[in-house]
């Protein structure tokens, strides 16, 4: 929702996507297809955890020596008679593509997705000095149309229903158009095909690229990416720094990873694998072909060993899929360009001020599922809790939030207090216990008690009941059964011998 | 050989007959378990909000109940793998580090420890109801509990066991989650109930206290007569029964 | 830029000599930030490529030709097992007569200039043209009014139901883009198991034996876009058939 831009906060952004009811149900739909379908196309495949290790270790690999491979890639990819440009910052990035447009004097851009552009908002600049941008993936295509961002870094759209879809291209149109999927397309079809033929320029992403031989891969459906890479005349491709994979050879394992991690296909409709421009005597493929490589802050992970897997991501949206929280509150309220867990973890590491995104790191339960659904197994529910401990080293943290935890460590430091404001607990709870339950809206339980009934204390804690039991218990113990005990025995012996972290 | 009972904060202040049932089980198998008095919390609602000096603070109470022990057991996966954490938490001091990789390695949940351990399936009991099983995030996805609780259910009598919808989605406890972000922690809680509620079940059955209190404070709140057992309990309940 | 330049090589020359300098900033900033000095050799990549175990998986011939089928299909593809060239040609001459095809756009390949297309198109009615035999053609705009659009695969794999297109002077990426209908023939010679039978050629062929363009193509164009209704043929042909022949 557009609204949601103008709201500050994650919270109050999520107050407003969890008021709008169709924009839950769209989005638990879309999620749930796009978490089956993977769930379904790993297990077909069989050994996914030997996959996913693989593709981490593929990744790893890459960027421990990105300076070999991206080196290595911007030779061959000049070499194959590309024109490559490097930007450190998003600024130097836009004034790179402004600058090649001018100098094709190209009226209109097409573009197939990329989420770097995204980062840039390169068709905002685009606009600005008079060239035409124009998306051509379908749900980027209908977000553009109503001056909004995308959701969800596959289904952009997500948020968008067949009728307001319909009331956005029958503007387009000039008419009426029913609000039917395949007439819509159809629609989009037609327009976007003229486009694609009087276009100057043709714009990517990039999925991958292959340093050994220069080439930059894309994965893509539509067949969008297809068109912007063959059709125009000049090509511009914009790729985070981190796009690198060493080999062919190596795409393979992504190839595997990916489209089944996204949309549970195994392989999506097009991949395409483009060399340079177009050789002498072929008849189609750009004159002139642009790979600018973008840092916009993803170097600032190199080195930093919380966070340097991060730049292991490869795109792919299974954690939004899989996040409860993504599920509830849809991708604008997180406010940036990436969203979900990997978007809570990503928008402020590529920001070096990570206190004005801190709030993006509260907006998470710490459940795990985007750690289990990523592909390359990226602890982002890690990494979340890292940002939440930078954020305080820096001194951002919330004033009565540290009073509470320093009292938290004064009590839980030592046994004798907490037992002590246990009782006073006890002593406390009978002002506010109704029932057995606690059900007043106020102060730390008013969030809480909105949707539950808190639990009161009963009149022992374990702890004072110990004594009796262990009395009552020792009477009567049963003999531990030697097989057992020498199992138990074995185990401790293992795990000394053993320098691993043990069982689970 | 020292077995001792890690027991929680949860589990010790609000839910201490989870605890008994433990003890009570276990003792059957003729383990006696220690209860070290020096514990208090695993530290864990520090260390997610970033607070990770006061969370030191709390886990070396745990770090010293259990300096002597050979096996620690608890009845939370959140807990036991907090203690998991525990190495990050000391990355900079390789006394403690040490120590705490030591505590990692020994430290079991309750069911794990049944079953892997114990080697324990069937463990006697009779339940005739029908249950539904809600698979807490970190017992399951960091610790990998999977198999154990679905093979001592198996073997309950008269146990009915109703697949949870989306039962691997989070409850949206998520310790001071609920409190900051309390309308999404809201929405969250509501659903994993309507999904519970959804299969009829007459108990509502998991490994980790914090999402049962979670999930049964919306229970309660919405009036539903879905009780809500921790396995230690419904086990212990089965075995009087049998 | 520092100082401006009039023609666009000028200007691209300049580009290229900034890149450079650009580039050793770059690589040097990653090394210091990976706090060692800079990698200039290549390192040991113990992890290239799909697991063992994988590497030695492969179907039998029939299996390969069942599975491509069934993958194919189930993207939203035809599949046809052809015991020819002729049968192909037939094939194609029929759909042509049942879609009232114009034009045929195919690529200038000796199989194709075999086969005998046009004999058996243009009788009714349909004009095939083959993809730049006329330097002074739009190629694209020929690609984009046409029908039918007919090629020969240069590889297939089973596994993902895809085949593999490689561009060259004879062989235009439009062939299989731009047209309403695509038609892949593929010989079963070159029907592989797993894409880990192909993507290494890429690889052993090196740098400057690659072509511009190569595609992987795994059914008809579609989106879920649009509330997560499956739209067939949104950009790319919407109607692919997959012709296997032998």
């Amino acid at each position: 929702m557009s609204t949601a831009h103008t709201a500050s906060t994650v919270k109050e952004r999520a107050d407003l996507a969890l008021n709008d009811e169709f924009l839950r149900k769209a989005v638990k739909f879309t999620t749930e297809r796009l978490r089956n379908g993977k769930k379904q196309a790993s297990e077909e495949h069989g050994n996914w955890d030997d996959w996913r290790e693989r593709g981490r270790q593929i990744r790893l690999h890459t960027i421990a020596h990105l300076d070999y491979y991206l080196n290595l890639f911007a030779n061959n990819a000049r070499a194959n008679g590309v024109h490559v440009h490097f930007a450190e910052t998003s600024a130097e990035a836009v004034k790179l593509s402004l600058e090649i447009a001018q100098r094709k004097q190209a009226k209109s851009v097409v573009k197939s997705k990329s989420m770097v552009t995204e980062e840039l908002h390169l068709n905002h600049e685009l606009e600005s000095i008079g060239v035409e941008a124009i998306e051509t993936d379908l749900g980027e295509y209908i977000i553009q149309l109503a001056g909004e961002t995308p959701s969800h870094i596959i289904i952009p759209a997500i948020h968008k229903n067949r009728y307001q879809v319909a009331d956005l291209l029958s503007k387009e149109a000039g008419e009426t158009l029913a609000p039917d999927t395949s007439i819509l397309a159809g629609f989009v079809r037609k327009k976007l095909r003229e486009k694609f033929l009087e276009a100057d320029i043709g714009m990517t992403g990039c999925n991958f690229a292959i340093a050994e031989t220069g080439s930059m891969v894309l994965f893509e459906n539509e067949g969008n990416a297809r068109m912007v890479t063959t059709v125009p005349k000049t090509q511009i491709t914009l790729m985070g720094m981190e796009r690198i994979i060493p080999s062919w050879a190596d795409l393979e394992v992504m190839a595997t990873l990916l489209p089944r991690s996204a949309t549970g296909q195994k392989l999506t409709v097009y991949m395409s694998g483009i060399t340079g421009p177009r050789r002498q005597a072929d008849a189609d493929g750009p004159d002139e072909m642009h790979i600018i490589i973008v840092d916009n802050g993803r170097s600032l992970q190199l080195g930093d060993p919380e966070f340097q897997e991060l730049l292991n991501c490869i795109r792919c949206g299974a954690c939004l899929n899989a996040c409860p929280v993504y599920r509830h509150i849809g991708g604008h309220a997180y406010g940036g360009t990436y969203s979900g867990p990997i978007g809570a973890v990503l928008t402020p590491a590529l920001q070096k001020n990570v206190a004005e995104w801190d709030d993006i790191a509260n907006a998470s339960s710490l459940c795990g599922a985007c750690y289990e659904a990523c592909p390359v197994k990226i602890p982002l529910h890690e990494m979340l809790i890292y940002l939440r401990r930078r954020k305080l080293e820096q001194g951002h943290g919330n004033a009565a939030e540290s009073i509470g935890m320093k009292g938290f460590a004064a009590v839980m430091g030592n046994a004798k207090r907490y037992a002590g404001i246990v009782k006073l607990g006890k002593l406390g709870q009978k002002l506010v216990v109704r029932d057995g339950g606690i059900r007043l809206k106020l102060g730390p339980l008013k969030g809480w008690n909105t949707y539950r009934v808190t639990p009161s204390l009963p009149k022992k804690s374990f702890r004072d009941q110990w004594g009796t039991l262990e009395q009552e218990l020792r009477h009567g113990l049963q003999e531990l059964d030697p097989n057992v005990r020498s199992r138990m025995e074995s185990i401790m012996r293992e795990r000394d011998n053993k320098g691993g972290n043990g069982h689970g | 050989m020292k077995v001792s009972l890690f027991i929680t904060c949860l589990s010790d202040t609000i839910y201490p007959r989870v605890g008994e049932a433990m003890v009570r089980l276990l003792a059957k198998y003729g383990i006696q378990l220690h209860f070290p008095s020096v514990q208090t919390c695993c530290g864990q609602p520090a260390f997610n909000s970033g607070y990770w000096k006061e969370a030191r603070e709390s886990a070396k109470t745990i770090l010293d109940a259990f300096e002597d022990s050979d096996f620690v057991i608890s009845p939370s996966g959140s807990c036991t793998g907090m203690i998991h954490h525990y190495p990050k938490l000391y990355e900079t001091d390789s006394v403690m580090r040490e120590r705490a990789i030591k505590l990692q390695r020994k430290s079991y949940e309750f069911t794990q420890f049944l079953v892997q351990v114990l080697g324990v399936k069937d463990i006697g009991a009779v339940f005739p109801h029908k249950v539904t099983y809600h698979p807490s995030c970190h017992g399951s996805r960091l610790l990998g509990i999977k198999e154990e609780p679905m093979e001592l259910m198996r073997h309950v009598k008269g146990l009915e066991l109703v697949p949870l919808p989306f039962a691997e989605d989070c409850c949206g406890f998520g310790g001071t989650f609920a409190v900051k972000m309390a309308d999404i922690s809201g929405a969250m809680v509501t659903e994993k109930v309507d999904h519970v509620l959804e299969t009829e079940a007459e108990v509502l059955v998991g490994l980790d206290l914090a999402c049962l209190m979670n999930i049964a404070g919306n229970l309660h709140y919405r009036n539903q007569p879905v009780k809500v057992m921790h396995l230690a309990e419904l086990l212990y309940e089965g075995v009087k029964q049998a | 830029m520092a100082k401006q330049v009039d023609s666009h090589e000028e200007w691209l020359k300049q580009l290229a000599e900034e890149s450079r300098r650009k580039q050793e900033t770059f690589m040097n900033g990653i090394a210091e930030k990976l706090r060692r000095p800079r990698i200039t050799s290549a390192p040991e990549h113990p992890f290239r490529g799909a697991p063992d175990f994988w590497k030695a998986f492969e179907w039998p011939l029939e299996e390969r030709i069942d599975r491509f089928e069934a993958n194919f299909k189930a993207a939203g593809g035809h599949v046809e097992r052809l015991a020819d060239m002729e049968a192909a040609k037939r094939f194609i001459a029929d759909k042509a007569e049942a879609l009232s095809a114009k034009y045929v756009i195919r690529q200038n390949q000796p199989e194709l200039n075999e086969l005998g297309l046009e004999g058996a198109l243009e009788p009714l009615g349909a004009a095939v043209r083959v993809w730049n035999n006329d330097p002074e053609e739009n190629w694209r705009a020929r690609a984009a009014e046409s029908d039918f659009g007919v090629v020969i695969a240069d590889y297939a794999a089973a596994y993902t139901g895809s085949v593999t297109v490689l561009s060259s002077k004879d062989k235009g990426r439009s062939v299989s883009l731009l047209p309403t209908v695509l038609f892949v023939l593929i010989p079963l010679e070159r029907l592989k198991t797993r894409l880990g039978e192909i993507l290494p050629d890429f690889d052993a062929a090196g740098r400057e034996a690659l072509p511009a363009g190569i595609h992987f193509i795994s059914g008809p164009s579609r989106s879920a876009d649009i509330e997560n209704d499956l739209t067939i043929g949104v950009h790319g042909p919407g109607v692919v058939y997959a012709l296997m022949i032998g």
